[in-house]
């Protein structure tokens, strides 16, 4: 229980935080704007490999990030659910 | 080295040399295993906190003696620098990885649209935007008795009173959490609402309905501190009441 949970949190953090270094280049025209971290890309940010590295980085930490803690905080934990309860009906039968 | 045996056996006091002291207390992946809940694991942890304890207190040529703390060198030296080094290297990672984003200079002559105090104050920013709090009166016709800014003034007051007024209701002798869950949730509503007055604060950045936000600065303390009352009410059924006598003592040379 409390692996999956600092797993799950480790990606959060983590993930997290490599998608906030690169969605602050990619996504924000200022620290003042109320979308930043969520703005469209800007015009040119697609140029050169460096910057399509960057731009796939960002989106793969995002749903890393929010998959990885889904499948930690959620998905695993309700799946033991499941297969305890099959268990015990198996077992009950 | 034939005198060895004669030694008694050297304490570790680093967690290494301790092995669980019975049959029935269960080893780490045992204890990972288990499906029971969060009383029993609690109480299994401190059984093994107390035991390893009792069986240092046991094969140690110490006496013992009331000694209320741990030792600075190493041990909390240790563990701040850990922190420390944590913090640091955060900043360096984000000084280092962020954008710089240095504005255009200040025009003295000219009002910022949005102006704002530094982020410690927010707290206090947010509370003079309590205006929808601001009772209008019947016998006065529907009027407030006083102007929206020094309602969130006067609501400074409260913030602050409240704070002084907790050291006279709890005087702070608990070691843990578990051992006073009321006063634990308020303190936890108490953080949580710092962080969402703050919040309220800059509302002109914030990229969510006002009125939601304005709700819920006030509806998530409320929500945190239930949570945290529930789960430490739960652990409570396996906490050692008396384990921080024995806890809280080292032993002094002869």
């Amino acid at each position: 229980m409390a692996d999956e949970f600092i797993k799950g949190l480790g990606i959060l953090t983590g993930a997290g935080l490599a998608w906030m270094v690169l969605a602050s280049w990619y996504r924000t025209s200022s620290f003042e704007s109320t979308e930043q971290l969520i703005e469209p890309l800007q015009s040119g940010a697609t140029e050169g490999i460096f910057n399509l590295i960057g731009i796939t980085l960002m989106d793969a930490f995002l749903w890393f990030a929010l998959l990885g803690t889904l499948t930690f905080w959620v998905l695993i934990p309700a799946g033991r659910q499941v297969m305890d309860a099959l268990e015990e009906r198996k077992n009950a039968q | 080295m034939s005198d060895n045996e004669s030694q008694p056996k050297e304490v570790r006091t680093d967690g290494g040399g301790i092995v669980a002291p019975d049959n029935e207390t269960p080893t780490w992946s045992e204890r990972k295993a288990r499906k029971t809940g969060l009383s029993r694991l609690t109480y299994e942890y401190f059984e093994r906190s107390r035991r390893e304890d009792q069986d240092l207190r046991t094969e140690s040529d110490y006496v013992e003696r009331d000694v209320l703390a741990f030792p600075t060198w190493p041990h909390e030296t240790v563990r701040n620098l850990s922190i420390a080094s944590f913090f640091v290297g955060m900043i360096l990672f984000l000084a280092a990885t962020m954008p710089p984003h240095i504005g255009a200079p200040a025009n003295p002559s000219q009002t910022p649209a949005i102006i704002l105090p530094d982020w410690y104050l927010y707290w206090s920013f947010g509370l003079l935007k309590l205006n929808p709090l601001n009772p209008e009166l019947a016998i006065l016709g529907g009027q407030k008795i006083m102007a929206d800014r020094t309602y969130g003034v006067l609501a400074n007051g409260v913030v602050v009173g409240f704070i002084a007024i907790v050291p006279f209701l709890n005087k702070g002798s608990a070691r843990r959490p578990v051992e006073e869950p009321l006063w634990a949730a308020i303190g936890i509503s108490g953080v949580v609402f710092a962080m969402t007055i703050s919040l309220l604060a800059v509302k002109n950045l914030m990229p969510m309905n006002v009125d939601l936000l304005f709700d819920l600065t006030f509806l998530l303390p409320i929500v945190f501190g239930t949570i945290t009352y529930a789960v430490l009410k739960t652990m409570r059924e396996g906490y050692m009441f008396d384990l921080n006598r024995r806890y809280y003592r080292l032993r002094p040379p002869k």
